[in-house]
């Protein structure tokens, strides 16, 4: 299956960051249709109908997710996630640096599908650049009078505040994101209560991520048929996939969901000749891996979650020969590690022991016992912890470690055996 | 509403249960007498998800769940011990100790601490650890009251919890984050406000440490008392816990209905005062113009002889008797009976600005301050004033209460139209302002009103009849004089011998109360130390304090509370009522039985007073007179002793900044 | 009182009206407490001790509930920096794409390791998380501008331009010399050890009591000399082991860098 253009159409080619260039392709027709034209319940339906999955990580039906907020509460919030962190997926960092008004349109057409009359996007600290491209597209936005209250005459009202973080990978959580957005530690809440029924400020929220509320724009122009049309049976449409790691063209790919792992990894320039591929992380930094006998597997939600895996924020990275995976597993633990709040036992405590003996066996100061001692700890936290970062420190590293034992055995002074180093 | 009366039954570990909906496992599994481990979760403190350690396995949920946050459902079928249970509870555990130093020998917690508790309880026994431990401060000194390990620090943050829900301060937080998350204040601030104690109590291991208990004992050396503390008119209840005749430290006691389980930093560490060296401990005689140590049997003797040629010279009106608001209530009670046995009714219990201590007619009980829809606050601020008191008004508004302190009476009663029950929370100190909001909230259905007066036992002084228009139980009686009209009459020479238990009028107006005690031909001072008041006395008898004596007091809110005595007094020191019954005996009057007398004190105290409100005019005794400002009213009243506890110093700096 | 201590009045004056309409963005005032921090950042070069305490005014909190947020995030610096702030990437696409020796690279030219900063002032370094740019591995901020494809020779070039000048990046603000260590890992408390216990002699207004009254002094010379009788073996432990800890930190961090 070749790669399509649908948020991605024209990215690379016009600028889209001019409100005139995008206005000329289309561009917020759709939100003017569906203040002058449609129902919330509509946009909503749409939503629902396209089976379009949340692209941020947990791949969440949007429509449902919409759907859980209370009808008697009036007062709701709309966020948009751009705290892009996860390590692989630099999807939204493109979408906001490339095209802020899709972002935008896709932000207002969510915000009218709950009903919303304040929503916010959270863009990572970081993109510092993509914030000020952002915030000037809104202001350009605000002029043509397509954000502020009456737009299109149509009595809607609207106002679309972007809220930049500082530097914490665990506010891309959507509760730690609340948090944050509030002005304290970006600390995940304990759940229940859930976002839904109590969010931002303690009003019903919705947290979407960034491409799945661009997502909306194509669905309202196109149909949530043609959406749904693409696609596998519970994984429709399309997703941008970052590919990176050991490919001739890493970048993001935007493709129809289905298409095959190993035609991803064709369409980002294959391996580098004479490389042969060990191991695909296809969901980001919380992803297992899998490996030469998963290729053919259809990338969708259910293959990669039946491969003991999943898709995640569509963080593809490739791994060939050349890669040494206790220093991958070791760098990815630290991940999580550093990124840690702090606030719960499992995560705070564990994942930074995990850490430490990673370390110590990149050194090469492995002693027996480590392999099963980080599986058990990994292992048993998972589960335990408060938010889904706690959990996200064994996928990974139990893939590697299961799959290439002997790579660490041979990080063991007295007992590596000259023939596990080749592997 | 409705949901809130509606119960769920469910099943923990084989046995059915109906809990209130709404009611968590943690707290449901109680019923059960089964316990279930936690370090965040606080019944106080609601769940926090933070530790971890209170899992439970709930049939039909794959993944364990914390009992904290996890309300009870009809039909679920819990269990808190099996092996999924244990194993997930030990690997927390495991992860705890992984950077915890384990350093339990010379831990202030060990042997009452829940990292110990339940490593031995549901721990593994042993940890794969080889790598070193992550090291941080140890011994941080956080301000006046408080030293934090870092090092022991669990994260649970129910320290930090209690300054944000609790205590309103904020000034404990956490800072970083991850592994190397702490907890600290501002930097360049001190941790300090009026509770800062509370954290070493809320603290589940050995992180939060009073400078005054640190390094001091095994808690299993300590002997345990329970006890009502006396320092101001709450009647927290507390333990006080003594190794070799020392006062270590004292406790809260869970008590929801006084205390709610919290102690101020004043109550819980003005206890330094029972061993300083400069306590009174031989009756002291004025010779000469200087003081000589004499016997109690010449004690008595002179104080009998001086009371009796005073009566027999003068009359019953040139004798008269100070005290009562720190002494017991029996002891308030012998010293009125005494005072009115001998034909005089020149007595009363104030020696402050305070003027009046029972409510009267429409004196509210602490569950009434729980239910009111608006607090209005008269005179002094009560975080200082009646510290627990305050907590409990803070959870009030907590609760949707209104806090109302406004300038004027009309405009307190404008900002309540529409709302109860009311509380009127007033100082006792300007009886004018008193009346006035009692007027204005007349017309108001549902009024409680509660005086949170400087003493502990005021209250208590007043049911027992310390008052010179006020006989025992507040009965009506041909009035005496007050406080102020004694010492007017002492400068007239109209008062000739004073007796003062426990009370120090000459820190206010110094130069009037000297002039007043100068001119008097014998005082009698009871006292620990030497106050102004006693630096003036002919006679200074040395006087034990509410840890060394046993008997009851009386709260703001009309509570009858036990003294229990935990500490065995200093040589040549009585207790009050001690000194009473020795003077009762040279002045031949008959005292109560000890029974009659506990008869007596529990029918007063039950005596609910009506037939007036706040400021009543019979409780009118002249304007008060502001202390200069060297007098730290509010801790010093309490025991008028904390200038004598090294520890309190920058406690009492504290208060000057209110 | 220090020149930027000085001036802060007038900044504070300066960006009130600009904090006014970042509050009135949101339904609750906390929530302007990020781009607040940042603002001042931007005119101080760190979120100063002065900034934190003003915020905190400004939004009805505690300076310790602001020092607790701001702490809690890696891109505020709660110390003086550099004026090139050099984040290179340490996320895993850029590891198995040249990052170490990118990396290596940078702390040879600078001269300094993870979280350090140049003797000159010029140079902060930070190895930092994934950036999101994997397809441009081995990418880079400078002052948050992406730098991207690094190789050892681009951060020669990069380095070069920076300390001539000719680079477009703007430098940072810079009110306050930085000192080698300005990571929110190395908190201030452990960093300086001034908070340990009876640091005899230490008149640090954290310490016993105080705000520097008499009343505090007095407190902390019983509780170091005798009436609060701490074990002289405990008191010598506190203060070495909070000078341990900056140590272990930094032999973490080294060792963490030797691996790679």
């Amino acid at each position: 299956m070749p790669v399509t253009k649908v948020l991605t159409d024209g990215i690379g080619e016009v600028d889209l960051r001019d409100l005139a260039v995008y206005r000329a392709r289309g561009g917020y027709r759709q939100w003017e249709r569906a203040v002058r034209e449609l129902q919330p319940a509509d946009v909503l339906a749409a939503a629902e109908t396209s089976g379009l999955r949340g692209r941020g990580g947990a791949g969440f039906p949007t429509g449902r997710k919409w759907s859980f907020l209370p009808t008697d509460k009036h007062v709701r919030y709309l966020v948009c996630n751009c705290d892009e962190a996860e390590p692989g997926t630099f999807k939204d960092h493109m979408l906001l640096e490339e095209a802020p008004h899709l972002v935008l349109e896709g932000i207002l057409l969510g915000a009218y599908g709950i009903a919303c009359h304040h929503a916010f996007i959270y863009i990572r600290g970081e993109f510092k650049r993509g914030y000020e491209i952002f915030v000037r597209a809104l202001e350009e936005a605000r002029q043509a009078g397509l954000v502020g209250s009456n737009v299109f005459g149509s009595g809607f009202d609207i106002e679309v505040t972007a809220h930049r973080g500082a530097g914490a990978y665990i506010c891309g959580e959507e509760t730690g994101l609340l948090n944050s957005l509030e002005g304290k530690r970006g600390e995940p809440r304990l759940k229940p209560p859930f976002p839904a029924i109590e969010g931002l400020y303690g009003a019903p929220t919705v947290v979407n991520n960034v491409e799945t509320l661009a997502y909306l724009v194509p669905i309202l122009e196109k149909g949530a048929n043609w959406f749904a049309s693409v696609g596998t049976e519970r994984s429709k449409g399309y997703k941008i996939v970052s590919v990176s790691g050991h490919v001739q063209k890493p970048g993001n790919y935007e493709i129809a969901l289905g298409t095959t792992v190993r035609e991803i990894i064709e369409i980002a320039g294959g391996l580098r000749p004479g490389r042969r591929l060990m191991a695909v992380q296809p969901g980001g930094g919380s992803s297992a891996c899998i490996f030469e006998e998963h290729l053919d597997l259809p990338y969708d939600y259910e293959s990669m979650a039946k491969a003991g895996s999943m898709l995640g924020s569509g963080a593809f990275v490739v791994f060939d020969d050349t890669t040494d995976f206790v220093a991958a597993a070791y760098n990815m633990v630290r991940f999580f590690a550093h990124e840690s709040c702090g606030q719960c036992t499992p995560c705070r405590e564990g994942g930074h022991w995990i850490e430490t003996v990673l370390a110590r066996l990149v050194r090469g100061e492995g002693i027996e016992g480590d392999d099963a001692m980080m599986l058990r700890v990994a292992g048993t936290i998972t589960g335990l912890n408060l938010c889904a970062l706690g959990d996200s420190i064994e996928p990974f590293l139990k893939s590697v470690l299961v799959r290439f034992p002997d790579a660490f055995k041979a990080r063991i002074p007295s007992a590596a055996p000259a023939s596990a180093v080749a592997s | 509403m409705a949901d809130n009366a509606v119960n769920v039954t469910l099943t923990i570990d084989g046995v059915p249960v109906t809990v209130p909906k709404g009611t968590l496992l943690v707290e449901a599994a109680k019923t059960v007498k089964q316990e279930i481990p936690v370090y965040c979760y606080h019944p106080k403190l609601g769940p926090a998800g933070l530790c971890r350690v209170c899992l439970v396995d709930i049939e039909g949920m794959p993944k364990l769940q914390i009992a904290c946050n996890t309300p009870a459902a009809d039909g679920m079928v819990v269990h808190t011990r099996n092996d999924k249970v244990d194993a997930g509870r030990a690997m927390i555990l495991e992860l705890l100790l992984v950077n915890h130093p384990l350093d339990c020998p010379i831990c202030d917690k060990g042997g009452e601490c829940d990292l110990q508790d339940y490593a031995m309880a549901y721990g593994r026994g042993s940890s794969d650890l080889v790598d070193p431990k992550t090291r941080k401060p140890k011994g941080v000194d956080l301000g006046p009251t408080i030293v934090l390990d870092e090092e022991r620090c669990v994260v649970c943050q129910r320290c930090v919890r209690f300054d944000d829900i609790i205590a309103d301060e904020r000034q404990l937080v956490l800072k970083d984050r991850g592994v190397r998350d702490i907890i600290a204040t501002s930097t360049g601030d001190p941790y300090r406000h009026n509770f800062t104690g509370n954290v070493t109590e809320l603290c589940p291991v050995g992180a939060l440490t009073s400078k005054t208990y640190r390094f001091k004992s095994r808690p299993w050396d300590l002997q345990r008392t329970q006890t009502t503390c006396t320092q101001c008119a709450v009647g927290c209840q507390m333990f006080s816990d003594v190794r070799y005749g020392v006062p270590l430290r004292t406790m809260s006691v869970e008590h929801d209905a006084i205390s709610d389980g919290w102690l101020c930093d004043r109550g819980r560490y003005n206890i330094g005062f029972y061993d300083s060296a400069e306590r009174i401990v031989q009756p002291l005689y004025r010779r000469n113009g200087t003081f000589v140590q004499i016997g109690w049997d010449d004690a008595f003797t002179l104080w009998g002889k001086a009371l009796r040629e005073a009566l027999r010279a003068r009359g019953p009106e040139a004798v008269g008797a100070i005290g009562g608001g720190r002494l017991t209530n029996e002891e308030a009670y012998l010293l009125q009976h005494l005072t009115r046995a001998v034909g005089s009714a020149n007595l009363d219990w104030r020696a402050g600005l305070a003027r009046q201590a029972t409510p009267g007619a429409k004196g509210g009980t602490l569950a009434a301050l729980d239910r009111a829809q608006a607090i209005v606050t008269i005179g002094e601020p009560l975080r200082e004033r009646a510290p627990v008191l305050w907590l409990r008004i803070l959870k009030a508004v907590r609760r949707g209460a209104r806090l109302i302190a406004a300038a004027t009476p009309a405009e307190a009663a404008a900002q309540c139209a529409g709302l109860a029950p009311i509380a009127l929370v007033w100082d006792g100190v300007d009886p004018a302002l008193g009346a006035a909001y009692d007027g204005a909230f007349a017309g108001f259905a549902e009024v409680a009103t509660f005086i949170a007066s400087e003493q502990g036992n005021a209250r208590g002084a007043e049911a027992m009849g310390m008052l010179p228009a006020f006989g025992p139980g507040y009965a009506a009686v041909a009035p005496g004089r007050g406080t102020r009209a004694m010492l007017e009459d002492a400068r007239a020479g109209r008062l000739r011998v004073l007796s003062i238990l426990g009370a120090n009028p000459a820190a206010y107006a110094p130069n009037a109360a000297a002039e007043a005690l100068d001119a008097l031909e014998f005082t009698v001072v009871s006292e620990l130390f030497m106050t102004e008041t006693a630096a003036r006395a002919t006679l200074v008898l040395p006087a034990r304090g509410p840890l060394e004596k046993s008997g009851t007091t009386l709260n703001l809110t009309g509570d009858l509370l036990p003294l229990h005595a935990s500490l065995q007094a200093p040589e040549g020191t009585l207790a009050d009522l001690e000194m009473l019954i020795g003077l009762a005996q040279q002045l031949d009057v008959e005292l109560p039985s000890a029974e009659d007398l506990e008869r007596a004190v529990i029918a007063h105290a039950a005596k609910l007073p009506t037939g007036f409100g706040l400021g009543d005019a019979r409780f009118d005794d002249g304007p008060s007179v502001a202390p200069p400002p060297h007098v730290h009213r509010t801790i010093f009243d309490g025991a008028g002793t904390a200038a004598h506890d090294p520890r309190l110093t920058s406690l009492r700096a504290l208060e000057v900044g209110v | 009182m220090s020149e930027r201590e000085a001036k802060f009045p007038a900044l504070l004056a300066e960006l009130r009206p600009h904090c006014e309409r970042l509050i009135a963005q949101y339904e609750r005032k906390r929530s302007a407490l990020l781009p607040i921090v940042h603002l001042f950042q931007e005119r101080e070069g760190y979120v100063s001790h002065e900034a934190m305490r003003a915020v905190a005014a400004m939004l009805d909190l505690t300076p310790a509930e602001v020092e607790s947020t701001v702490s809690f995030y890696t891109l505020f610096f709660r110390r003086p920096i550099g004026k090139y702030l050099i984040q290179v990437c340490r996320g895993l696409s850029c590891s198995i794409n040249g990052a170490p020796e990118v990396m290596a690279r940078c702390r040879e030219r600078l001269g300094v390791g993870h979280l350090g900063t140049t003797a000159d002032g010029l140079f902060s370094y930070e190895e930092v998380e994934c950036l999101a740019a994997c397809d441009r591995a081995t990418c880079a901020q400078v002052n948050l501008e992406f730098v991207y494809d690094l190789t050892p020779a681009a951060v020669d070039a990069m380095l070069d331009d920076l300390r001539a000048g000719t680079a477009t990046v703007r430098p940072l603000v810079q009110t306050d010399p930085p000192g080698a260590i300005w990571s929110i890992r190395q908190d201030e408390q452990v960093a300086t050890g001034t908070k340990a216990l009876g640091s005899r002699g230490v008149t640090n207004p954290n310490n016993a009591g105080g705000v520097g009254d008499a009343a505090g002094l007095i407190m902390l010379d019983r509780i170091v000399n005798k009436t609060v009788s701490f074990h002289e073996a405990t008191r010598e432990r506190a203060v070495r082991d909070s000078r341990a800890v900056r140590d272990v930190v930094e032999e973490e961090e080294a060792q963490a860098h030797a691996g790679h």
